[in-house]
């Protein structure tokens, strides 16, 4: 049975209980590894932007024709004998399955894997309605014989070790099993069931496609049970989402190019099968298989209609944005999820099984990107989760203490940084004369203290700006620098190792004060009146005009400003009319020093001090530069030493580290073990969030490897 | 039209998916083969679709010649009993190493999809290089207002659902061969 958490106490708990399962870590940690190390060369040769552009496109334009491309497919199918059904809901779907089978005098049935099935709990209601009901696909088979629901939409029983399996199919057969063969345990399997399917009456399957001009369903499958569950018994059911419509067999290839690809790394399945109307069937009275196909909506045709959300229903079922997730590689699936499980799971949950299953899972987000890069249909699930946030606090009528004071806090600016100063003097007796706080007092949690927290600035670098504004004549660029709270406030420092690299270059700073947070937390928070407000006070502290470029040395203010503004006000009248203008002129540092400045070696001296490099989310996904950093450490004079994973998050996430420590804590280990074992000496990233956990994580580790942003470094080895 | 790149392509793409690969040039190879393969493995029986029926008779003598039984259709009553199927195939796709095979004879695919090892037969002429350019031909096929059945198959049978550990063979057949047809070169 899914057990999943409703509230945040238990879902800690929960998220405790799967931290602490050794097995499930190193394998899923390992998978997230493997699957991103292989991709380049499953995709060799393979256009992966470009086909997601034109599968996006092409879902997104059938989206308003679903019951015109129901009613062709329909057509085609009931004139080569298949029956069709329409089902509004989950029960109703159970209970036309249920019929089918009562008709047709069904007492055993086998199935096929169909997520779509997990979604109305089908086994659940024809076991009650008194049938017997055998899953045949390996790891459904598992899930099955255990009473668990799946932890992956590709391979359900990814959590489960072979010495568990091993154990289970001794019970199953009451014989030893030798666990330790996997080859001997599929074999198992293979004999068991073979029973099954000759002796079952009525099978069920998905479908992956199902193609309005033909009326054929597509399916693509692996292990050949599908093929069986389709054959032999007499009748044969088909449960497919509306979702899964497609115009034509065209389309379906496109989708076909990246499904396998993205879902297991196989260039094509095993088995992909077209299946139209009611073929030949021996054992059926009249020679040919009662066929149905059952069409659910379950919330469906309301989703294709929101203007938001209507983007999940791209969704082909691959699994990646789990396989990629570094939260989910933590914790595992049956934390990750409800039925439908990774990033897409915690935005369709609140649609498909309301907002009471989702109102704990929704907040799991790092908003690394990680999944939004890899998914084929070019779902935008970061952003898709926070506004699913959104939508359940809306539903719910609840305004989190967070929430408010975050609201009404950030839209105060003078109010906001005036609490940022006096912190500094609030933190005084907790970190002494140390340049961190590394003993929390006992209110806190034990949990939060993974990592030493850096101390809020005497004087933030607002008021320093006078005495170290430069004076340039005849400028050759004019920028705007906006330097995000965490620089201002905390690490005024690097701020002027910016300024110190730009002098020489004919560069004129300003700096204007009424700047203020770009605005993330808020919308990390789903706050996005908040997001909004801050937004329209930034542009108008920053007229684009004002600027040749508005530069940011952090990474997440920088991705923020330069991609979520437009979202954020999307379809909204109160965008600010140099909305876009003011988006075209963020620039990251690391852009700026390498492509605009073009910096050069004469202007180092060369130390060779070898030096790991951490790829912030919002930089390498979020803003998409990967190389420019690498060169600079280079260009300086330093040794760029790769060290595994450079590009995974370091488990910050502004608040999400407070709001989940225990997770936060266990994606920094992994990152600072890489690096660990790399020989360098200086880790170096490009935002200051990234500082904030990384050096607070090697403070506490007590190591010598020091954490410094790039502009530091490259300030420290001028001539 | 044999292309001898498609060929190779066809043959590259198989074998990366644990396929055995020959060429044969007469289907007295491909019976012989079939003989060969099933006695080597310990089986007993041989199946074979889409065979005319003289075709028919000679590999029955020769199963019979090895001391194995040509199961004749309707295939049901000897589900459990199939070790090797014998199928002609209706077309490759060279891009992935994929056999395209209408099954919508019940026979067919209880051929292919209970039997211990799949021995297809693949003539050149039809190796189409990606299923772009088998669009057309399969949309005639799905299109039509009659029932079918058409499988694409690329290897054995897998799963990867235990660690993630690559298995061959879980439902369907564990081992795939192709027999690639080349015309005589007259």
């Amino acid at each position: 049975m899914i057990k999943t958490a409703q509230d945040m106490k238990s879902y800690k708990k929960q998220l405790k209980e799967a931290l602490a399962d050794k097995f499930l870590r190193s394998a899923l940690d390992n998978f997230n590894t493997a699957y991103r190390e292989n991709r380049p060369t499953v995709y060799e040769g393979v256009d992966f932007e470009g086909i997601k552009k034109e599968i996006a496109a092409g879902k997104d334009s059938a989206l308003p024709h679903f019951i015109e491309m129901f009613e062709e497919f329909k057509a085609k199918a009931e004139a080569a004998g298949a029956k069709v059904h329409t089902a509004k809901d989950a029960r109703e779907a159970n209970q036309i399955i249920a019929a089918i089978a009562k008709d047709n005098r069904v007492k055993k049935i086998i199935k096929a894997k169909s997520m779509t099935a997990e979604e109305i709990f089908l086994n659940d209601h024809l076991e009650k309605k008194g049938f017997t009901v055998t899953e045949t696909d390996l790891g459904e088979w598992i899930i099955q014989l255990r009473r668990e629901g799946p932890s992956h939409m590709v391979m359900p029983a990814i959590h489960l070790s072979r010495y568990q399996v091993g154990d289970l199919f001794a019970e199953v057969t009451s014989e030893k099993q030798e666990s330790e063969n996997i080859d001997k345990l599929v074999k198992v399997a293979r004999k068991q069931l073979r029973p099954a399917y000759l002796e079952a009456d009525m099978g069920i399957s998905g479908a992956n496609f199902a193609i309005a001009e033909s009326g054929a369903l597509g399916l693509v499958t692996n292990e050949g049970n599908m093929r069986l569950v389709t054959t032999l018994p007499r009748v044969h059911v088909a449960l497919v989402g509306y979702d899964k419509l497609i115009p034509d067999l065209k389309s379906m290839f496109r989708i076909l190019k990246v499904l396998p690809r993205n879902a297991t790394g196989q260039a094509i399945t095993s088995y992909v099968t077209w299946i139209k109307g009611a073929v030949e069937c021996a054992s059926s009275p009249g020679s040919r298989k009662e066929m149905h196909i059952v069409f659910l909506d379950n919330g469906r045709l309301a989703l294709a209609r929101d203007p938001v959300f209507s983007e999940s229903l791209r969704c082909i079922r691959c699994g990646a944005c789990a396989n990629v997730c570094p939260i989910y590689s933590k914790v595992g699936g049956h934390k990750y999820g409800h039925v439908y499980i990774g990033a897409i799971g915690l935005i369709l949950t609140l649609f498909y099984h309301g907002r009471e299953n989702d109102r704990a899972i929704v907040r799991n987000c790092i908003n690394c990107q990680a999944c939004k890069e890899v998914c084929p249909v070019d779902i935008d699930l970061p952003h898709l989760i926070k506004k699913t946030h959104r939508a359940v606090l809306d539903q719910e009528g609840r305004t989190p203490v967070k929430n408010f004071l975050l609201a009404k806090v950030m839209k105060n600016r003078k109010l906001f940084h005036f609490i940022l100063r006096q912190s500094h003097l609030a933190q005084k007796p907790l970190a002494g004369k140390e340049p961190m706080i590394r003993h929390l007092p006992h209110f806190f949690e034990k949990e939060h203290g993974f990592r030493s927290l850096p101390v809020i600035a005497k004087t933030p670098f607002r008021d320093q700006w006078k005495q170290l504004r430069p004076q340039v004549v005849q400028p050759k660029y004019t920028i705007g620098f906006f330097a995000g709270c965490a620089i201002d406030f905390i690490y005024p420092e690097q701020a002027r190792a910016l300024l110190k690299l730009l002098k020489g270059h004919r560069v004129q700073v300003e700096f204007p004060m009424d700047q203020t947070c770009c605005g993330l937390p808020a919308l990390m928070a789903a706050e996005e009146k908040t997001a909004k407000e801050v937004a329209l006070q930034n542009i108008k502290a920053m007229q684009p005009r004002d600027y040749d470029y508005i530069l940011t040395p952090c990474a997440s203010c920088g991705s923020h400003l330069k991609h979520n503004y437009l979202k954020i006000f999307d379809r909204d009248p109160a965008a600010p009319a140099n909305l876009e203008a003011f988006m075209d002129k963020i620039i990251d540092f690391s852009s700026f020093m390498a492509n605009v400045l073009k910096i050069s070696p004469e202007e180092f001296k060369g130390t060779g001090e070898k030096v790991a490099y951490h790829a912030p989310c919002h930089l390498c996904r979020g803003l998409q530069v990967v190389e420019e950093p690498r060169k600079l450490i280079e260009i300086a004079g330093y040794e760029y030493v790769q060290s595994k994973d450079e590009d995974v998050c370091c488990g910050f996430g502004g608040s999400y580290s407070v709001d989940f420590p225990e997770i936060s804590a266990e994606i920094l280990k992994k990152k600072l073990d890489n690096v660990q074992d790399s020989d360098a000496r200086l880790l170096v990233t490009d935002c200051p969030g990234c500082v904030i956990q990384l050096r607070g994580g090697m403070d506490k580790r007590g190591t010598k490897i020091q954490v410094r942003h790039i502009a530091e470094i490259l300030a420290e080895a001028l001539k | 039209m044999q292309n001898p790149d498609l060929i190779r392509q066809m043959k590259e793409k198989a074998e990366a998916v644990q396929v055995t690969v020959s060429t044969i040039h007469t289907m007295e190879d491909a019976f012989q083969y079939t003989v060969d393969i099933t006695k080597k493995q310990g089986g007993r029986t041989v199946v074979a679709a889409g065979l005319k029926t003289k075709e028919q008779g000679s590999l029955k003598n020769e199963c019979e010649s090895s001391g194995l039984r040509l199961l004749e259709f309707p295939l049901r009553p000897h589900a459990n009993e199939i070790h090797t199927s014998l199928t002609i195939v209706d077309g490759g796709v060279a891009e992935t190493g994929t056999l395209v095979l209408d099954s919508t004879s019940e026979d067919v695919r209880i051929a292919t999809m209970l039997a211990e090892t799949h021995v297809a037969v693949l003539p050149a002429s039809k190796i189409k290089p990606d299923t772009t350019a088998l669009e057309n031909e399969l949309n005639a096929v799905l299109k039509a207002d009659v029932p079918s059945y058409t499988a694409f198959i690329t290897g054995a049978s897998r799963t990867a659902d235990i660690e993630r550990v690559l298995a061959i063979g879980v439902h369907g057949p564990q081992e795939l061969h192709i027999l690639i047809m080349e015309e005589n070169k007259a």
